[in-house]
């Protein structure tokens, strides 16, 4: 592998960042409106992210309804397009999507207040256009503003961001050339809390660094959701001024 | 290098950073100012708040649809405006499905025929049911459902079937149970279908109407809408017929519209509710009612995408003021239906007080 | 069609109950793991390791392959772990599709093959043509909670425990001597990874948990299998014993406190450091049974130097 500088002297990452800052954050909600009942579109960095919210409504099939609340199934498309190099295989039942789904449910389903919905489910359907690094952490992100849009009761954001470790170094957010680099932590914030929803290591981390890199992933989410309610705030703005028109 | 600096102490709050962390802003990630400082402002009637966020730590508010609590705290639990009736707080969610109300007047599809009741989809969180017992079969009205009656449930009503109804009652899950014991429910046909948002259509007393070019129009509060060529039965049911300023030139192939006559005997009805009423056969159309119909269908998408509340004034308005495209399915390209919704907007400021909108009367 | 195990309300809200009053059901305290039972095989790399009711055995075996094109210096290795019903009646044959299940393999996966703790580099014998292909088989014979951990632990076991044939190479040519001939050559395992299992447990309301100040989440480690069937969210911790966090899994779930789930770690690391000196000692022990006649057996004198 060629060397690459992925944190140079002077404080500088591949991309021009320091260590504690995010990548380009852009989502909009309602992209598509008669397609889905909440529907949100996020660019975090190169990650292109469509996130499609259906329901509640009818399961498909009556043995999927439970008495006491709704069901929440998630299902991830990563397109064969969404790397550098074009992937050959689907990617649908590999062991690694099927584990993203299962992380995703799990996450959402003890925020989204499933009882109010019994007898329903919420399907979330994830389209990866492009990806570079960080991935769970923007479907966190694209799903918690779809779910918003679609007008489901939750008790409160969940934000996403993820961490690396490069030596003693916690860098904020990684792209992929990072993410290969060196060891990675996704973690999902709950609110301004300090609550983990969510908390993903890969590869090696001397446990005496996990804390400091945990507050500053928590520090991410925190602006992370900051960057979310404000997008949601202004939408919502708009469709007021629509309304008394 | 920096990151030695920050190291997390413990303490009974949680992490703290014992230097501040700061993200230095970056030309793509703007600072936005921090928010903490309305954190303690409660939010106002009409303002809008997002999932988490404190409404108010008074105790005094009973706790109303999209929120949820913590001993005094009150929180949203759903993006949307505050709203505040005597003592209820709730917060009105921006977008959301329908959820049903007694008495509504929805338009639904059959989704499936179960045990003596048909499954409708009205476009709420679960399917509607419509008993066998709660529909007008033929022979009459006030006869018992028999067993026959149960066989042949798909001859009268079946899968992928459109009718207009009435929420009769609720279920203890919010799940409704329509009835279309009268004239003007029953299955629909001679016309077309169309759904926008259900927060467009405003509860009101009435939801059919007799437009201009002989199409009436069911405005279903679920945000189901049917729009078909008037019939016989519109017109002698008393549906109040609109009539703009220019509507009687628009109405082009009018027919007598014959007032007073309200009343529906019970032979009429018996007559009525006879096989004909479950008919799937259309009525000949001509072409030019198809082309009023799909007119309007165009002009209510552009109102829809507007996001404008739906009414038969401004279905009426965008209608005339879609007169001025001469090519129907240009309505529906992206600056036409801007265009048409500000038509719509103007004509009603224009017309002002003398003629109210009705938007605001029925709110 | 396997069908799921459900636990009855009275039941559980028993056993929430206890929790709630800092007991649990079989008397340990909340970090306490069960004992943990290792036991070898007669071959080598034959492991059952047995935790309470849940017994998982693992057998490891090697084969020659023939190395990936993209990797010629490298060797395979591949961990198998499929459930059967015969573990129970919540497992299907054949479909490893199920959450858990998925879960499950990814975790072992994660904390010990992409970890590194096998040197598979060590495991090349001629360069882009002939390898060693490593596997290790691991049966899920009863299902008492904690699989994950006993897993982990029959893995590691296994691969410091087998040894593979020594081969001799001459040019293309390789020779695999069997154990009689030569003395088998022990695996390149560069460190131990260990899981550590917590469930949480929610006391109160979800409002509690989401707004509340209190943290009052209830965390257990190495959870029976009624206290699975009714946790509300689950932390996996892989360590090993030189103070490095290999692997963490929290898939959702409960929201628990940044700093608790610190505190875990901790925890985990006093657990992991106590099961890698069983695993060596168990080691040692055989190593020492199998050779108590290797002294008089010996044809070689003893030498002067």
């Amino acid at each position: 592998m060629s060397r690459l500088e992925i944190y140079s002297p002077e404080g500088l990452r591949l991309d021009g960042r320091r260590w504690n800052e995010l990548r380009r954050f852009e989502s909009s909600i309602n992209t598509h409106p008669d397609a889905a009942d909440g529907s949100s579109y996020l660019e975090q960095g190169n990650n292109k992210i469509i996130t499609l919210v259906t329901g509640p409504q009818e399961p498909r099939l009556r043995s999927q309804a439970s008495f006491s609340h709704a069901s929440v199934s998630v299902n991830l498309n990563i397109t064969k397009f969404s790397r550098m190099e074009r992937s050959k295989a689907s990617h649908r039942n590999e062991r690694r999507v099927l584990e993203m789904q299962t992380a995703l449910v799990r996450t959402f389903e003890k925020n989204v207040m499933l009882h109010l919905y019994p007898r329903t489910s919420i399907d979330i359907q994830v389209h990866v256009l492009q990806q570079d690094g960080g991935l769970m952490s923007s479907l966190i992100n694209g799903i918690t503003l779809a779910l918003i849009d679609a007008g489901i009761a939750m008790y409160d954001y969940i934000s996403s961001v993820s961490v690396g470790l490069y030596d003693t170094t916690p860098l904020l957010d990684m792209n992929s050339l990072e993410e290969n680099a060196m060891s990675s932590v996704t973690l999902a914030v709950v609110g301004k809390s300090e609550k983990l929803s969510l908390l993903l290591v890969e590869d090696k981390i001397p446990l005496d660094r996990f804390e400091s890199v945990l507050a500053i992933g928590i520090a991410g989410a925190h602006r992370v959701r900051e960057l979310m309610d404000k997008e949601l705030r202004r939408h919502g703005q708009k469709r007021l001024a629509n309304a008394s028109k | 290098m920096s990151a030695d600096i920050i190291t997390v102490v413990k303490r009974e709050a949680g992490l703290h950073f014992a230097n501040d962390l700061q993200f230095e802003s970056d030309s793509d990630v703007e600072m936005s100012e921090s928010e903490e400082s309305n954190e303690k402002r409660e939010a106002g009637e009409g303002s809008i708040v997002t999932p988490g966020e404190l409404v108010t730590d008074d105790p005094i508010w009973m706790r109303g649809h999209g929120t949820y609590f913590l001993e005094n705290q009150t929180f949203a639990s759903v993006a949307g405006t505050v709203s505040r009736v005597n003592r209820l707080l709730s917060v009105v969610p921006l977008r959301g499905r329908y959820s049903p109300e007694t008495g509504d007047h929805v338009i639904g599809r059959i989704a499936e025929i179960g045990n003596r009741r048909w499954r409708v989809d009205i476009g709420a969180k679960q399917h509607a049911v419509l008993m066998l017992g709660s529909v007008n079969l033929p022979g009459g009205v006030l006869r018992r459902k028999s067993e026959s009656d149960e066989l042949q449930m798909r001859n009268f009503l079946k899968e992928g079937d459109l009718l207009n109804a009435e929420v009769q009652s609720l279920y203890q899950d919010g799940s409704a149970s329509l009835h279309t014991r009268s004239l003007k429910y029953g299955k629909l046909r001679n016309g077309v279908f169309l759904q926008v948002p259900s927060a467009l259509i405003v509860r009101s007393k009435n939801h059919t109407h007799n437009l201009p070019g002989n199409v009436t129009i069911i405005l279903g509060v679920n945000g189901f809408v049917w729009l078909r060529k008037t019939s016989d039965v519109d017109l002698s049911s008393g549906q109040n017929t609109v009539t703009g300023k220019n509507a009687a030139t628009l109405s082009g192939a009018g027919r007598d519209y014959k007032p007073g006559n309200t009343s529906v005997s019970i032979t009429r009805l018996e007559e009525e509710s006879s096989w004909e009423i479950y008919s799937d056969k259309n009525d000949h159309i001509s072409s030019s009612s198809r082309k009023t119909i799909t007119r309007y269908s165009n002009v209510i998408k552009a109102l829809a995408h507007c996001e404008i509340g739906i009414t038969e004034t401004r279905v009426v308005a965008g209608y005339e003021a879609s007169m001025a495209y001469e090519n129907i399915s240009s309505l529906i390209e992206k600056d036409n239906m801007e265009a048409l919704g500000q038509d719509v907007l103007n004509s009603e400021k224009m017309r002002g007080n003398n003629q109210p909108a009705a938007f605001e009367t029925r709110a | 069609m396997a069908k799921d195990i459900e636990i009855s309300v009275s039941q559980g809200r028993f056993l929430i109950e206890t929790l709630k009053q800092k007991v649990r059901l079989d008397g340990r305290r909340f970090d306490q793991m069960r004992d943990v039972d290792i036991e070898l095989g007669k071959d080598r790399g034959d492991v059952m390791v047995t935790m309470g009711k849940t017994r998982v055995h693992c057998r490891i075996s090697c084969e020659i392959a023939q190395p990936y094109e993209d990797r010629p210096f490298e060797g395979l290795f591949v961990i198998s772990t499929e459930t059967s019903p015969m573990a129970g009646p919540q497992f299907e044959n054949g479909n490893n599709t199920g959450e858990d299940e998925v879960l499950c393999s990814r975790i072992i996966e994660k904390a010990v093959r992409r970890s590194g703790a096998l040197d598979v580099e060590g495991l090349c014998i001629v360069a882009g043509s002939k390898c060693w292909a490593v596997r290790a088989d691991v049966h899920f014979l009863n299902c008492d909670g904690g699989f994950i951990d006993a897993s982990c632990i029959a893995v590691m076991t296994g691969l410091l425990h087998f040894k593979k044939p020594d081969v001799t190479v001459s040019g293309e040519r390789v020779t695999v001597h069997p154990p009689e001939e030569r003395e088998p050559v022990p695996l390149g395992v560069l460190h131990t990874p260990i899981c550590v299992t917590f469930s949480f447990f929610n006391p109160e309301d979800t409002e509690e948990n989401i707004k509340g100040e209190s943290n009052n989440e209830i965390s257990l480690i190495d959870a029976t299998l009624s206290e699975e069937l009714l946790r509300d969210g689950t932390l996996t911790i892989t360590l090993n014993k030189n103070r490095e966090v290999v692997q963490v899994s929290k898939a959702g779930g409960l929201p628990m406190d940044a700093l608790t789930l610190m505190d875990c770690c901790h925890k985990a690391y006093n657990i992991v450091e106590r099961l890698t000196d069983q695993v060596q000692r168990v080691i040692k022990e055989d190593e020492q049974t199998r050779n108590q006649y290797a002294a008089i057996l010996s044809s070689e004198n003893a030498r002067e130097s």
